[in-house]
């Protein structure tokens, strides 16, 4: 044992733990913002975003039930870790209110891709109608110029792009699984430009409990009798470069706002041309929700008719980013019992084309069916089924890591209840405030400097071996809180921040352990010298044992738990590791040196001479014959 | 030694204080206390926080003044119409639509919190339609509370089967029923007094966890170390054995728990003097009041219990007896005493291993007198084996 390799280790972790600190990722401003960690919603306030729950077209508000799955859902989504000191409630009986310590936070990723549903892909075409479209022209129709204020949409223009081609033909993975390879849409590019972007929500678009039948009386009259006619009389998409004067008259659906879209039936939506991806995308979120009905989604640009959803959200048991065997990213999925069963049916139904019932267009390379995987109103992926899946399956595709874990996540979590129109956004301010941050800090000033004086009392000149590494651990814990806040979400709260001063009250124990031992053998007459490292063989069992069953509490209690007791316990756990490393590479390394000085048996220096009973103190340090059972 | 005080003695650990001996009275009370605690579970049950129960909130627009003012304003239209209930939190709540106030409320009817609403609209002096309310659901649902509780029994399994592998079957058993009785009995203090229990109150309680087994797992490592080879001689009974364990880590346990209870007591008056209510009072009183009976259960409940477990252990009762006889046969004076009795459960001795292998025989001419004189062959035990020769079966 060298203590002074042990300082290095020691050293080593201070000055990589500071340089995390003060360079990792997501480290900005200045020296003093840094090193700030990230405090929670009773201390510093927080961002908040209300969701409100809207249950299918007809308005009525989910059950308590419901809501509260959902609620438990958006919790875990929020806290993937259990250690961000979310508060998620449930407000009357439609909304959900998150609320995320730190302002600005963006929360908007939250409350979407509820609805999961796989439906198969009936038809496809691609968004501006005719299969061997002209762009140009096609794609001009849907914009009456000055007639609406173009709403700002982002979803216009990101599904433009063709790809996913190359990695089409992955085909199934061995090993009994099943493989779905995802099909590119047929269409080169997505001819929606973002001029076509939907109309400004009129009045009577509002999502109030109007049933779906007048709401599409009232597109109706918007759009006028002669466009509806035609738009119902349609069979198939209306390829419009042959039939300008179909362009005409289809051309006021262009202007629909995105609601008034998602009350239309599913096939008029797919048939008439002028009801663009861009619209398409914007309906409201529970528009296709129902699994019941045909539905209508875009995928890269292309616009896909879709089967009632055969298996839904809640059938997935787990979802996971996983590499295969070539080192391809894939998600893979396990449904439940049921679901597995209806997810069988579904990759046989489409593997076999039941009754022909998948188009020429929507067909696979293969000529296989595909199955769409459609969250809200996106289809995230479309993979050609090849093979029955009786097993597991993977999507494979042309994933990244981000890509793939993110869609595991949201099939993972796809099974919400309810859909939610996220509200705006907004900052609070702290339940606590700054008082009793302060009030928190000066107790943990009060009890540290109660403990110091009392080692300092008791052992003497080694109460600054207490003191010093007191201050270490300090310092350890505030490293890896600050560090931890930045890559984990690590929050500390008020009763976090008392949870630490007791953790380090706790960790002054251990140093109890050793000192004790050490006094024992001191006066059983050994020297300084042989009886550090005895005591230290001696102690360092008890104080493994000890912690290993507080991290024991640590690791149970974080892995069973939910909601705040997990994050009290992962601090638990830190808490306990950082005082090991403390114990293992300070206090015993410093107290080896220690015991090489003169004056470390003086009783005035350590305390530690008291323990000699007078009698043998006079014999020196020469060894004590009332050698003890030990 | 007699001469000196308890302090001193504490210091050096030869208190001699007779802890094991009096367990039925430890028990006796432990017993008394847990049906009392019990019994308060059934009928007293808890007073819980806020954050168990749900509540209502209340958003007021920002221009009626500052948040404090509103508060109070709020306060006092629950103090007419809500029946009791209280401002827990308030928040100021920003967007570029305009700023208001949240006020989360304590739980209220459907009558009550519109008659509190039209009371907070005339205080404010503003319509009653500019202040919305709604009932919120609690933070901290029921699922969190039973996930604890499912924690808490995996963690008791794990280490149960940790101390077994550890320790032994016996000490893994004491030192759960100690940590039990400790669970139970600070859950009593908090149903008898009626403190409320809140989320950190339950946070506070898993702290306990840790810190009371720790506590019994030091003093059992003790117990352990004195105890080893002890069927080897004749001098000690195991509760004797036990006991001197306990006694010598009594100053360490002493300490462990002031230095614990130390910055525990800073929270506690900080949060209590300073300000009055909260996370800071809820936490260090919970600590305060679990450590504290963590000590005691430590020192007078898990070690006791162990030796009434091992005195069933056929071998230690074997041991026991023979000892006993040992001293009566001293008493009356067949054998001369090798050590003064008295004296045996304070300080070790150096075990005579011959002495050992003859117990109960006639007298060894070599039985070593109290040992002042070094020996020197025999003191200096190399290393940290027992102190056997060698080839004695261990306890």
């Amino acid at each position: 044992m060298r203590p002074g390799r042990q300082l290095a280790v020691l050293g080593l972790i201070f000055v990589v733990l500071y340089l995390l600190v003060f360079f990792s990722g997501g480290a900005k401003g200045g020296w003093q913002d840094r090193l700030e960690p990230r405090l929670g919603l009773d201390l510093i306030g927080g961002t908040r975003l209300t969701l409100e729950a809207t249950n299918t077209v007809d308005g009525k508000p989910p059950t308590a039930a419901n809501l509260e799955e959902a609620r438990q859902i958006i919790e875990s989504r929020v806290n993937a870790y259990g250690v961000a000191e979310a508060e998620v409630v449930t407000e009357g009986n439609r909304n959900i209110v998150i609320s995320l310590p730190g302002e600005n936070r963006d929360l908007t990723d939250v409350g979407s891709a509820a609805e999961l549903r796989f439906r198969k892909v009936l038809k496809a075409t691609d968004g501006s109608g005719a299969a061997a479209a002209p762009a140009p022209s096609a794609s001009a129709t849907p914009a009456p110029s000055g007639s609406a204020t173009p709403k700002p949409s982002g979803s216009a223009s990101p599904k433009a792009k063709p790809s996913g081609s190359a990695k089409a033909t992955a085909s199934p993975s061995a090993g009994g699984q099943g493989g779905m390879a995802p099909t590119p849409s047929a269409s080169a590019a997505a001819p929606t430009p973002s001029a076509s972007a939907s109309a400004a929500p009129t009045p009577s678009a509002e999502p109030v409990p109007q049933s779906v039948e007048q709401q599409r009386k009232a597109v109706e009259q918007k759009v006028g009798a002669a466009a509806w006619a035609a738009a119902t009389g349609l069979k198939a998409p209306a390829d419009l470069t042959t039939d300008p004067s179909l362009a005409e008259k289809l051309k006021p659906f262009g202007a629909l706002s995105a609601q008034e879209i998602g009350v239309l039936p599913a096939d008029m939506q797919f048939n008439v041309p002028t009801i663009t991806c861009a619209q398409l995308d914007d309906r409201p979120a529970a528009s296709i929700k129902d699994p019941n009905q045909q539905a209508v989604a875009c995928e890269a640009g292309a616009k896909y008719l879709l089967d009632k959803a055969k298996v839904l959200g809640t059938d997935v048991k787990d979802a996971n980013a996983v590499l295969d065997q070539t080192s391809q990213w894939v998600v893979s999925l396990n449904f439940t019992g049921k679901g597995q069963e209806k997810w069988t049916a579904l990759t046989r139904e489409a593997f076999n084309n039941e009754g022909q019932a998948c188009d020429q267009t929507a067909l696979g390379q293969d000529g296989k069916c595909r199955v769409a995987v459609v969250l809200d109103n996106e289809i995230v992926s479309s993979p050609e089924i090849q093979g029955v899946l009786t097993g597991d399956s993977q999507i494979t595709g042309s994933f990244d890591n981000k890509s793939a874990n993110k869609l595991a996540s949201q099939l993972r979590y796809g099974a919400l209840p309810v859909t939610f129109v996220p509200q705006e956004q907004q900052n609070v301010t702290a339940t606590l405030g700054s008082s009793h941050l302060q009030a928190g800090l000066l107790a943990a000033g009060i009890g540290m400097l109660l403990v110091i004086i009392y080692s300092f009392f008791y052992y003497r000149l080694l109460g600054s071996v207490i003191f010093l590494s007191l201050v270490l651990s300090g310092l350890l814990v505030f490293g890896a809180l600050v560090v931890l806040g930045r890559s984990i979400g690590f929050t500390l709260t008020l009763a976090g921040i008392a949870g630490m001063i007791v953790s380090l009250g706790v960790a002054a124990d251990s140093f109890v352990i050793y000192f004790e031992r050490l006094k024992d053998e001191i006066r059983e007459g050994r020297s300084p010298r042989s009886a550090v490292p005895r005591a230290w063989v001696r102690a360092r069992r008890t104080i493994i044992s000890a912690n290993a069953i507080t991290l024991m509490s640590a690791v149970v209690l974080y892995i069973v738990s939910v909601g705040a007791v997990k994050g009290f316990a992962f601090a638990l756990g830190l808490a306990t590791v950082l005082d090991l490393v403390v114990v293992f590479l300070f206090r015993h390394p410093i107290m080896t040196m220690f015991a090489r000085t003169r004056a470390f048996l003086s009783p005035r220096v350590s305390g530690l001479g008291r323990a000699l009973p007078a009698r043998s103190a006079e014999q020196g340090t020469a060894r004590n014959p009332r050698v003890k059972e030990a | 030694m007699a001469k000196t005080g308890l302090a001193a003695r504490l210091y050096r650990g030869e208190a001699d204080l007779n802890i094991v001996g009096r367990r039925k009275l430890w028990f006796t009370v432990a017993g008394v206390l847990v049906l009392i605690a019990v019994l308060s579970f059934a009928i007293r049950g808890f007073s819980l926080g806020i954050e168990f129960a749900g509540g209502n909130s209340f958003q007021v627009p920002a221009s009626v003044g500052t948040m404090a003012q509103a508060e109070d304003k709020v306060n006092t239209a629950l103090a007419a119409e809500g029946g009791g209930a209280k401002v827990v939190t308030a928040q100021k709540v920003g967007s570029t639509s305009g700023q208001y106030y949240e006020l989360r409320t304590t739980q209220l009817s459907a009558d009550q919190a519109n008659a509190v609403k039209t009371r907070m609209a005339q205080e404010f002096g503003i319509q009653p339609d500019q202040i919305s309310g709604s009932q919120v659901s609690e933070a901290w649902g029921s699922q969190v509370t039973s996930r604890a509780l499912l924690g808490l029994l995996i963690f008791i399994a794990v280490v149960a089967i940790y101390l077994v592998l550890r320790f032994e079957w016996r000490m893994a058993v004491a030192s759960i029923a100690s940590l039990l009785t400790n669970l139970v009995l600070t859950a009593g203090i908090y149903s008898l007094v009626g403190f409320e229990v809140t989320p950190s109150t339950i946070i506070g309680f898993l702290t306990i966890l840790g810190f009371a087994l720790y506590d019994v797992v030091v003093v059992f490592d003790k117990v352990q170390e004195n105890t080893r080879g002890i069927t080897a001689n004749n001098n000690m009974t195991y509760g004797e054995a036990a006991n001197l364990a306990l006694n010598q880590s009594l100053m360490r346990s002493l300490n462990t728990s002031v230095v614990a209870l130390l910055p525990v007591g800073g929270l506690l008056f900080i949060g209590a003097g300073l300000l009055g209510a909260g996370t800071l009072k809820d936490l260090g009183l919970v600590l305060f009041v679990g450590m504290a009976v963590a000590f005691l259960t430590s020192i007078l409940l898990a070690t006791p219990l162990l030796v009434l477990l091992k005195n069933q252990d056929p071998r230690i009762s074997a041991h026991n007896k023979r000892v006993l006889a040992r001293r009566g046969a001293i008493a009356r004076g067949e054998i001369a005493p090798k050590g003064a009795p008295k004296a045996t459960p304070a300080a070790a001795e150096t075990i005579d291993p011959e002495a050992a292998a003859l117990a109960g025989a006639a007298p060894k001419v070599g039985a070593r007198p109290v040992g002042k004189r070094p020996t020197g062959t025999r003191g200096g035990r190399p290393g940290g084996g027992g102190n056997r020769p060698g080839g004695a079966k261990r306890r």
